[in-house]
């Protein structure tokens, strides 16, 4: 049996007796389904945010689930490929010490050239 | 939406110590935006047909391989976990009936 990080497994509530029936859960799983939940569980941005942030974005309360864990997961690996670029960026101008705006907004500036960034349907009145 | 990500490590792609502030707050301003025009976009594909489903974003990454495969692992997983509760509950249903 795996070892389990309990620290990591609480699926977002306080109530013990859905913690309890989680932990249960999980000590049932082999484990490679233990490695693929964990991976799942750091998966990125708080779904109650990201859900919240949905929800103001399309002006519905009625985000679901899967629709959270999808755009939480694009978002950060898009998060991942700006980073990335922006450590090129700095190693081609040997740079050293914390990554910088000017790195970030170079990074953008690539990413939007490779395609990777969506074209605003309503161009901006102020550039 | 940044200040959730940091415990997911974030803060260790950034710099080996504290990221600069100015930068988080970047990061953070492309993100909203990316994420407002991939729901802008997505909204879009589905106003054809209507309610906004999670298949219009795959559909808008598509072409992007990794995003495509990692968010289909992400959707198994998630109705792996919503099958597993299910069994779970009636298992143990089962159980308060067989021990009375």
């Amino acid at each position: 049996p795996m070892e389990v990080d309990l620290d990591k497994l609480p699926s977002g509530t306080s109530d013990p007796d859905k913690l309890a029936k989680m932990n249960a859960l999980l000590s049932q799983f082999t484990e490679d389904q233990m490695n693929r939940y964990e991976s799942f569980r750091r998966s990125g941005f708080q779904k109650s945010n990201m859900k919240k942030l949905l929800a103001s974005i399309t002006g519905s309360q009625k985000i679901s689930m899967p629709t959270t864990i999808v755009v939480s997961g694009i978002a950060k690996m898009f998060v991942g490929e700006v980073i990335e670029t922006a450590r090129i960026v700095m190693s081609e101008r040997k740079d050293s010490g914390p990554i910088r705006p000017c790195h970030i907004r170079e990074a953008y500036r690539r990413l939007k050239l490779e395609g990777k960034i969506p074209k605003r349907s309503v161009p901006r009145l102020f550039r | 939406v940044m200040s959730s990500y940091w415990p997911f490590g974030l803060t260790g792609c950034l710099s080996v110590g504290q990221p600069l502030p100015e930068t988080v707050a970047l990061v953070e301003d492309i993100v909203v935006e990316y994420i407002t025009d991939l729901v802008h976009k997505a909204e879009n594909v589905a106003s054809k047909r209507g309610k906004l489903l999670t298949e219009d974003f795959l559909y808008l990454i598509r072409k992007d391989m990794r995003k495509l495969h990692r968010s289909t692992e992400l959707l198994s997983m998630n109705e792996e976990l919503k099958q597993a509760r299910k069994a779970f509950d009636v298992n143990e249903e089962t159980l308060v009936v067989t021990n009375e």
